[in-house]
């Protein structure tokens, strides 16, 4: 186990990121499919050319896709993501392969947004965006239960009104 | 409920000050409001036919005139402007009025241009830069066209002047200091700058595309040239390198002709261009760094250009330009005269060099492993050897880009440096930062690196430190910003 370049937030997502994320993967594999049935329903074999191989390949691709984001991706997702805020600052970490940590002051917070998708209602999950002057400078924390991600936004919200300095 | 006094937007508006009437000679001779009635002349001149000759066109060309005058005067009757103690209204329309007013905190920047036909009558322009909100990074910016040029300076002052209407010209001369003046030698360093060799480029463009326009009968006739001449065609190669070299250097005399910064009480203003006069003022306590940009044939000849870091700033990477174009020493001078010089940059592990050397030769290792297949199949030997060519050049590269990456945090400051095409240095104030960003893909994991972004609300919105040591970066970010980034720290 290689080491995390810097520490990782204490907090995880709520569990029922998981379901979201594999409905996400199931919606996203049957668009795949489909598309590779019509392709292989459209493209007749007697084209030539790369068709015969990639008409092999294509549905193997798909399902290796399928399995990769329903079966092992939503789970390696909720290991990763984490989420902590601390006394004067909000850490987050997101990713799977390639991971993001990111830091903002309380006292750089210029916005809090909390927003909920249709798919993430479902759920009963909603997202904490804590927005900063620096276009770059977003921390974006994914798929906490609702209530708490409404109690994080007020708390942080209240907290950089009071420690507030000049708003960049 | 009674008010003692309604609000104070609902008082009468004091009456607006007016632009200076010459503006409308201005717009009347470039067309600036008749414009708009292009797209709708075009087709009635098409339907009518448009014959009966030379008078049938003067006629058009007075009538065209009188319309753009008036059309110029009655939008110069309609426009007002004036800055009051704690905001600026502008008043405009034809039909619609509408009334803007920006509030004096809100303004990040104001900027007085006089463009050639201005200066003949001795107007100038002067934009108003206002951060609508910073999320989106783009700003909002008045316009007051044509107005004196004491009348832009005593604006330009009152608006940017924190809480005091426009100090009696004359009366206490603000502190001015010279700092940088640009040398007319450094117009030699424009043929190795990539932003000014594209100034001629462009002239060609217009010229041909203006010659295309032209009735076939205005056009010269021209033979062929004859292509198999190998005199004639090192001729005119030559003809045109030395076209792009005159016109680089012409076009970066254009932009920065008699360029000058001054720091003036608590703003620096740069003053630059030769037929468009422009004055941009910066506010000192805005300013959070600069960025160092050097081109790849910029190192050749050891030029530089400075670039100042301010926040709310619109078009910042023009209007930003402390010094756009001179000798390395002398940017270097300038740029930490902005900010703390937090000392020599660190190099990046061995790793980030292999890393470096690895992405650089893939693209050539692709292409041979395709050209070792081709030679096989189809005989193309020479996929092979392009890919060999790609592969080698690769080397130079990756090394290239790896002695461009560093870091360094110092008491007050801190600054990152990458690219190579064009190398960025930025050095950035403490307070500066507003978060930090810490990047790691699947292969920087397993090499032990990572790259480190510092969030910051000026400039490009971050600034990167690609594939640091992992082990470093809890250490660096604590020292570059503050007690805060403590939370990056491991247990």
């Amino acid at each position: 186990m290689i080491p995390a370049p810097v520490r990782e937030p204490a907090w995880q997502v709520s569990r029922s990121a998981i379901g979201l994320w594999v409905v996400q993967g199931l919606i996203s594999s049957i668009v795949w499919a489909a598309a590779v049935g019509i392709g292989m329903l459209v493209v007749p074999v007697e084209v030539g050319g790369p068709v015969p191989v990639l008409r092999e390949a294509a549905p193997v691709v798909v399902a290796v896709y399928a399995v990769v984001v329903t079966g092992v991706r939503p789970f390696i997702r909720h290991r990763v993501h984490r989420w902590e805020i601390t006394a004067d600052a909000v850490h987050a970490l997101t990713g799977w392969l390639n991971r993001t940590w990111t830091l903002v002051p309380v006292s750089r917070i210029q916005t809090v947004d909390v927003t909920r998708g249709a798919m993430q209602q479902m759920f009963g999950l909603a997202s904490v965006a804590v927005l900063t002057a620096s276009s770059q400078g977003t921390v974006l924390i994914p798929h906490l239960e609702a209530d708490v991600a409404q109690r994080v936004a007020d708390d942080l919200a209240h907290r950089a009104e009071a420690v507030r300095d000049e708003a960049t | 409920v009674t008010w003692a006094s309604p609000p104070e937007a609902w008082q009468a508006a004091p009456a607006g000050r007016r632009t200076s009437p010459r503006v409308v000679a201005v717009h009347t001779v470039t067309f600036r409001q008749a414009r708009q009635f292009v797209p709708v002349l075009i087709p009635i001149a098409a339907a009518t036919g448009f014959r009966g000759g030379t008078p049938m066109i003067v006629i058009a060309v007075v009538a065209i005139t009188l319309l753009s005058l008036a059309a110029a005067a009655l939008s110069w009757s309609r426009f007002s402007y004036l800055d009051g103690p704690t905001s600026v209204v502008v008043t405009r329309g034809l039909l619609a009025r509408s009334v803007r007013t920006v509030p004096n905190d809100r303004v990040r920047g104001v900027e007085v241009e006089a463009p050639a036909l201005h200066r003949l009558f001795g107007l100038v322009r002067v934009r108003i830069d206002a951060a609508a909100g910073s999320v989106t990074g783009d700003g909002e910016e008045l316009v007051i066209d044509g107005v004196t040029r004491a009348e832009g300076n005593r604006l330009r002052t009152s608006v940017l002047a924190p809480g005091s209407s426009a100090p009696a010209a004359g009366v206490t001369a603000p502190d001015e200091e010279e700092i940088a003046r640009f040398d007319n030698r450094w117009l030699l360093y424009a043929p190795v700058v990539g932003s000014y060799l594209a100034l001629p480029l462009a002239a060609v463009g217009a010229l041909l595309r203006l010659a295309e326009e032209l009735p076939r009968r205005f056009r010269p006739q021209l033979d062929e040239p004859d292509l198999s001449d190998a005199q004639l065609l090192v001729f005119t190669l030559a003809a045109a390198l030395l076209l792009l070299v005159v016109g680089s250097v012409v076009g970066a005399a254009l932009v920065n002709w008699r360029f000058r910064l001054v720091r003036r009480g608590g703003a620096l203003v740069a003053a630059r261009g030769l037929v468009t006069r422009r004055h941009t003022e910066l506010e000192i306590d805005r300013i959070r760094g600069g960025t160092l940009s050097e081109g790849l044939g910029m190192r050749l000849v050891g030029a530089a250009r400075t670039t100042a870091l301010v926040t709310g700033l619109g078009e910042a990477a023009r209007r930003g330009q402390l010094l756009p174009l001179g000798p390395r020493l002398q940017a270097e001078a300038l740029l930490h005269r902005l900010v703390d010089d937090p000392g020599p940059l660190l190099p990046h592990p061995t790793a980030a060099l292999r890393r470096r050397i690895g992405r650089a030769v893939a693209a050539g290792l692709l292409v041979t492993a395709l050209g070792v297949v081709a030679t096989a199949a189809l005989g193309w030997w020479w996929v092979l050897a392009l890919g060999a060519v790609l592969t080698a050049l690769g080397v130079p590269l990756g090394l290239g880009r790896y002695a461009a990456l560093g870091h360094r945090a110092g008491p007050r400051s801190f600054t990152v440096r990458s690219g190579w095409l064009v190398r960025e240095q930025a050095v950035l104030q403490r307070r500066a930062v507003v978060g930090w960003q810490v990047r790691q893909t699947f292969f920087q994991r397993r090499a032990g690196v990572a790259t480190v972004v510092a969030c910051v609300g000026a400039g490009a919105g971050g600034y990167a430190a690609v594939d640091m040591a992992a082990d470093d970066i809890a250490a660096f970010t604590v020292a570059a910003s503050g007690p805060w980034a403590r939370a990056f720290h491991r247990p």
